[in-house]
């Protein structure tokens, strides 16, 4: 007989906190997506154009970073049976301090304004650290944590760098402070954001998800082992060398090398995630398998090029390489597989409550929709496909963009659009249901009054 | 009487979703045998609320065996863990 735990729902945040998280993140993308559309062709002259910063914050902490956070606080409990501390304040606080500082942090990037951009730092400092240090308790507290766990343990220290460092880049950006090296600071905190807290967490999530979700093998026993811990000590070398020798000459092939580790790491990951996918029993793919095997080749592709653009200075000097490299991997690879996940979690979170109610209730007569009901299918592979549009068309926007800018723009709102109506559909439903079960309710025999 | 499910090829919730069905169709004396892939944590807290008990053991055929039955009811226990 094995021994057994028992999960409780009572460790779980209350549905609401989640779903704060998953509701805004698309509205932060229809901003993004309407300033495109209105401003143009700025957004493409240079990484360094506030505008172009304004937009990619909206989107790494908006979008990403907002789905991610609301994610964390739900997951944790359930994966690993460590529930966040004090999570709904923790929640609340993260959540409203995020959309206050990303709002604003844009306002000031496109405004230059200061004072501004004090706030806005403030708030995301202390939106962040409340996160970081809740989740790091629930995390540091395991005594036996997973291939997972370790690997979010990663996610969240490299969360803690990017902040950091994204703070110094601010202020010396606005002026406000004086950063020498601010172009290393900006490429360390750009590299620790994406191939260290998004990366990381893809990764560690992906070695439970990708077997549970989408029933396919389990990711090699070495994999799980050694990834996360080989990808954050290149980060970690990578960094040291790239700030601590900034002057030096000699340091900008080691650097390369410690990076093209990180990158291999990578790219064998996404290889192994679409062999693996490949191997599943069923052959018919769900929308989520769609957006992480979009994820997956994009990280492949991404992956590529940024080495064919170390090998080939004629890729690598190309005006539009950088910029074709952070459309890749936030919209092709971060946005795409955070995608595919709210269509699992929202549906999943939604029946799984309604059902612990209903069970409480032995309310049998009410039906809880089945957790494909919630989302139709239809909606959401028809989102999948303007998604893809939307990426390809600002890939081709980034060497062309007098003709396929407005076209990428106007195909990411409506993308996101259709996210959002989507994901509302679910949570209405999960309220419809969740109104019709209640004890006083025809054939329900307990006398549970709690909510969920 | 034994039900037997094997939900081993499954994408979540639909094992959580048909091994639930299964149990509104008990009568006395049924249980069920659950063969799956993974251990379903998330199954026992709604087992608890619905008034069954289980037990889980490594499968001859799946990774894990969930035996189910009602709670109190003698003859299903005994029949389930016997076997």
């Amino acid at each position: 007989m094995l021994n057994t735990t028992s999960l409780s729902l009572d460790q779980a945040p209350p549905i609401s906190v989640p779903f704060r998280f998953f509701l805004t993140a698309p509205l932060f993308a229809i901003a993004a997506g309407i300033q495109l559309l209105v401003f143009g062709e700025e957004i493409f002259i240079s990484r360094w154009s506030p505008l172009t910063l304004g937009i990619t914050h909206l989107i790494t902490l908006g979008v990403l970073g907002m789905v991610m956070c609301g994610a964390m606080l739900q997951m944790l409990p359930v994966i690993a049976g460590s529930p966040v501390p004090r999570v709904v304040l923790v929640g609340t606080l993260t959540h409203l301090l995020l959309t206050l500082g990303t709002i604003l942090l844009h306002f000031s990037f496109v405004t230059g304004s200061a004072p501004v951009i004090l706030i806005a730092l403030t708030a995301l400092i202390v939106g962040f650290v409340v996160f970081i240090v809740a989740v790091g308790i629930a995390l540091w507290r395991l005594t036996e944590p997973s291939t997972t766990i370790q690997g979010m343990k990663l996610a969240i220290v490299s969360l803690a760098v990017t902040v950091a460092m994204g703070i110094a880049a601010a202020l010396g950006f606005s002026g406000i402070g004086r950063i020498e090296y601010l172009a290393s600071l900006t490429d360390a905190h750009l590299g620790w954001g994406i191939l260290g807290w998004i990366g990381l967490l893809l990764v560690s999530v992906s070695f439970q998800l990708v077997p549970m979700f989408q029933v396919t093998p389990e990711y090699p026993v070495w994999v799980r082992r050694h990834l996360t811990y080989s990808l954050f000590t290149g980060l970690l070398a990578w960094l040291l060398l790239k700030l601590g020798f900034v002057d030096s000459e000699w340091i900008d092939l080691p650097a390369i090398l410690l990076l093209g580790l990180v990158v291999l790491g990578y790219l064998l990951f996404s290889l192994k995630t679409l062999q693996l996918q490949h191997q599943r029993k069923r052959r018919i793919p769900d929308v989520t398998l769609l957006f992480w095997r979009l994820g997956m080749y994009a990280l492949g592709f991404c992956a590529l090029l940024w080495i064919s653009g170390v090998l080939f200075s004629s890729i690598g000097d190309a005006p539009h390489f950088s910029i074709l490299l952070g459309i890749g991997l936030i919209q092709g690879v971060a946005l795409s597989v955070v995608n595919g996940m709210l269509y699992k979690i929202v549906p999943f979170l939604s029946w799984f409550h309604l059902q612990n109610r209903q069970m409480a209730l032995m309310c049998m007569t009410i039906s809880v929709p089945h957790m494909k009901e919630f989302v139709s299918d239809r909606s959401a592979k028809r989102q999948f496909y303007l998604h893809f549009a939307a990426l390809v068309s600002t890939a081709a926007a980034a060497v062309v963009p007098g003709w396929f800018l407005r076209p990428a723009a106007f195909l990411f709102v409506l993308s996101n659009l259709t996210l959002l109506l989507n994901l509302a559909s679910a949570v209405r439903r999960y309220h419809t249901t969740l109104k019709l079960l209640v004890p006083s309710a025809p054939a329900c025999t307990s006398e549970d009054n709690g909510t969920d | 009487m034994e039900h037997r499910l094997d939900v081993s090829d499954l994408e979540p919730c639909e094992p959580l979703e048909r091994t639930l069905a299964a149990l509104t169709r008990f009568e006395a004396g049924d249980y069920l045998r659950v063969l799956h892939r993974r251990e379903p944590r998330l199954l026992y807290p709604l087992l608890e609320k619905g008034g069954f008990s289980w037990s889980v053991r490594s499968g001859e055929t799946s990774q894990f065996e969930i035996l189910i039955w009602r709670q109190g009811d003698q003859v299903a226990e005994t029949a389930a863990l016997s076997r």
